[in-house]
């Protein structure tokens, strides 16, 4: 008979034993689907609408600038950096951008903040969150106009309705301070109080004159990428490609330092939490073999007697191991399928425990619990309960070749 | 050493049992022949287990020597015992031993198995030696499904399929009626007879001595009597 066949019929001598186990390992498969798959549609989702607040996955910007911001660090040829970065591999759009701090006043209040200056007609609703967050009004309709789109928070505040005046004040790129008169077209909110409090929307080419920039001068360049995943990568791609003294090419990471932090200390959590089910799990695997083993130790003494050599039945048990871990991946995929779709295409709502407008590093966090699972997940998953399961089976296997026959022979 | 099959030489086997060490053999030297169809005898603790455990390669002295075949068995590593065992001996044991998920054809299957040998020649083996201790039409049924003779038939079948130097039978006659221990000695009698295989058996049963051509007597470890029948 072959190892494998043996090892199956062993399995289920204890049908009772071998399902709860197999069911304790699917059951670590489902909570490992939900930590990862909620980790991974989370942070995606995270990632991805702070990139879409300004700063892109990758960001292309002057040397100094992030550890400084200030108007007089610009990118030169922006235009000509972005036509070159959105060729390059991974790189879904690039918009140039010129981001600043400034006072908006209006007749009756001043309120410190940020502007945030585009070319109306290249940006797309998909990479601009205040775009799709418009609630009334137009988004600007040109690059050259005297229109401003701003936050419910800051119409609030500053008394604001569509058509009304607002004035900003800023510093130019030689120190001097500037000051212009805009009209409110349209308001947005992202839900997010500080951003809805605190940033407008501006033409860029009126910017650029109002504080000295040349016509290809920014204060960065915006990537955005396919794949968040493989920003780090995209972003080699990009400094690869410039290859220039002057500009930094950063990630979200450095750019979005808040978020970053959250996103690594939650997925730090989260491994965690992974690591101690894992572990949980594992003890249930390994007591289920070790005692399969400790009671067979007669029949093994047999088979040693009759010729069956240590290694043999090292091979044996951990056969007995992977057919194991091949029924809990089964009882897995069929415990988890249910769930995962309801998940996946429903979710579950806590906008009664956190409401809909919690925040975590300046980024609106979905409310709806939803999961999805990225592909090297679903293999990391899956390998690792494998991994698991056989490296429970490593000491029961090396224990049943290592009684001596003659005493396994004496057990009743 | 001509004809031997295991020699031992002035073998003493010493186990712990909490504080006190018991000399379960005691300085024994004895060889069995090929073609030796022997009882040891004794009374319970008088060694006979022990000794067929070292013949067998299960235990190892704690003095003295012991060959199989010519070869010290102190001088083999773990694996090389387990294929020394595989390939010339055979056990029989008392409660027959029988790995339960598998079948009467699979038991008898299992030393073959682990020998390699092709899937065509082992079948026609099998089938042959099943015949020969009379199972057949048997074969697939588990030992659940067997009477403690039949068992004791696999057992035996087991031991004998690949042809052994020399077959180990531990008590083989203890737990089975005596219509059905008679017939098993017939059985071993036959192959002894036709096959020239070589059996040493540790019992109680008068029966059983009543048949060895040569009765091994020991007590307290030590050999008491070894008489060859005619």
């Amino acid at each position: 008979m072959r190892v494998t066949l043996f090892a199956w019929r062993n399995l289920w001598r204890r049908k009772r034993r071998t399902l709860i186990t197999g069911f304790s390992i699917g059951f670590g498969i489902m909570l490992a689907v939900t930590f990862t798959g909620t980790g991974d549609y989370g942070y995606t989702n995270m990632i991805n609408a702070g990139a879409n607040m300004g700063f892109g996955h990758v960001t292309i910007e002057r040397q100094g600038y992030n550890l400084s911001p200030g108007l007089d660090k610009p990118v030169e040829n922006s235009e000509q950096v972005r036509d070159i970065v959105l060729k390059i591999e991974g790189v879904n759009n690039a918009y140039v951008r010129i981001m600043g701090q400034a006072m908006f006043a209006s007749a009756n209040k001043t309120v410190g903040g940020m502007f945030l200056a585009v070319h109306p007609k290249e940006e797309s609703a998909e990479h601009n969150l205040f775009i799709r967050s418009m609630v009334s009004g137009e988004m600007l309709s040109s690059s050259d106009n005297r229109d401003v789109v701003i936050g419910t928070h800051l119409a609030k505040k500053l008394n604001l309705r569509l058509g009304k005046k607002l004035i900003y004040t800023t510093t130019d790129a030689n120190g001097e301070i500037v000051s212009a008169i805009s009209r409110v077209t349209g308001i947005f909110e992202t839900g997010v109080k500080e951003i809805d409090g605190g940033l407008v929307m501006l033409p860029i080419n009126t910017v650029r004159n109002q504080i000295g920039y040349k016509n290809d001068e920014a204060t960065l360049v915006a990537a955005l990428v396919n794949d968040q995943r493989y920003t780090q990568a995209v972003r080699d791609r990009v400094a690869r490609r410039l290859n220039a003294k002057n500009v930094e090419i950063l990630t979200w990471k450095q750019t979005q330092g808040d978020m970053a932090g959250i996103v690594a200390m939650d997925r730090g959590s989260n491994y965690i939490s992974q690591i101690l089910i894992g572990l949980l799990i594992a003890a249930g695997i390994f007591n289920t073999l070790l005692m399969s083993v400790l009671e067979r130790r007669r029949e093994f003494g047999i088979m040693m007697a009759v010729g069956m050599t240590p290694a043999t039945l090292f091979k044996l048990i951990m056969t007995e191991s992977l057919w194991l871990a091949a029924v809990g991946i089964i009882f897995g995929v069929i415990i988890t399928t249910p769930w995962y779709w309801y998940l996946y295409n429903i979710g579950i709502d806590f906008t009664g425990a956190i409401g809909d407008d919690y925040s975590a590093g300046g980024v609106l966090v979905d409310p709806v619990m939803k999961i999805r699972l990225f592909k090297e997940s679903i293999i990391s998953i899956l390998s690792g309960v494998f991994l698991l399961t056989l490296a429970s089976g490593l000491y029961p296997a090396w224990k049943a070749g290592h009684i001596p026959p003659v005493q396994s022979l004496m057990q009743r | 050493m001509t004809g031997a099959i295991v020699t031992m030489e002035n073998v003493t086997k010493l186990y712990e049992q909490g504080k006190i060490e018991v000399r379960a053999v005691d300085n024994l030297t004895l060889t069995i022949q090929k073609g030796d169809f022997a009882a040891l005898c004794g009374p319970s603790g008088s060694g006979k287990t022990t000794v067929l455990n070292l013949m067998g390669g299960l235990d190892l002295p704690t003095e003295g020597t012991i060959h199989i075949e010519q070869q010290n068995l102190s001088e083999l590593s773990r694996s090389q015992i387990s294929n020394m065992r595989r390939d010339r001996i055979g056990f029989v044991f008392q409660s027959y031993n029988l790995i339960p998920v598998m079948t009467a054809y699979e038991n008898a299957e299992f030393v073959l198995k682990l020998q390699g040998v092709p899937e065509k020649q082992c079948h026609e083996r099998v089938m042959n030696i099943l015949a020969e201790v009379g199972l057949q039409g048997l074969e697939h049924r588990r030992p659940d499904e067997l009477s403690g003779g039949q068992q004791q038939r696999v057992a035996i079948a087991r031991a004998i399929v690949t042809r052994p130097a020399i077959v180990l039978a531990d008590e083989p006659t203890a737990n089975v009626d005596s219509v059905t221990a008679d017939a098993l000695l017939d059985l071993m009698q036959e192959l002894n007879r036709v096959e020239r295989t070589t059996f040493l058996f540790s019992t109680h049963d008068q029966r059983v001595m009543d048949r060895a051509r040569r009765l091994i007597r020991l007590r307290d470890g030590r050999l008491e009597q070894d008489e060859v029948r005619a």
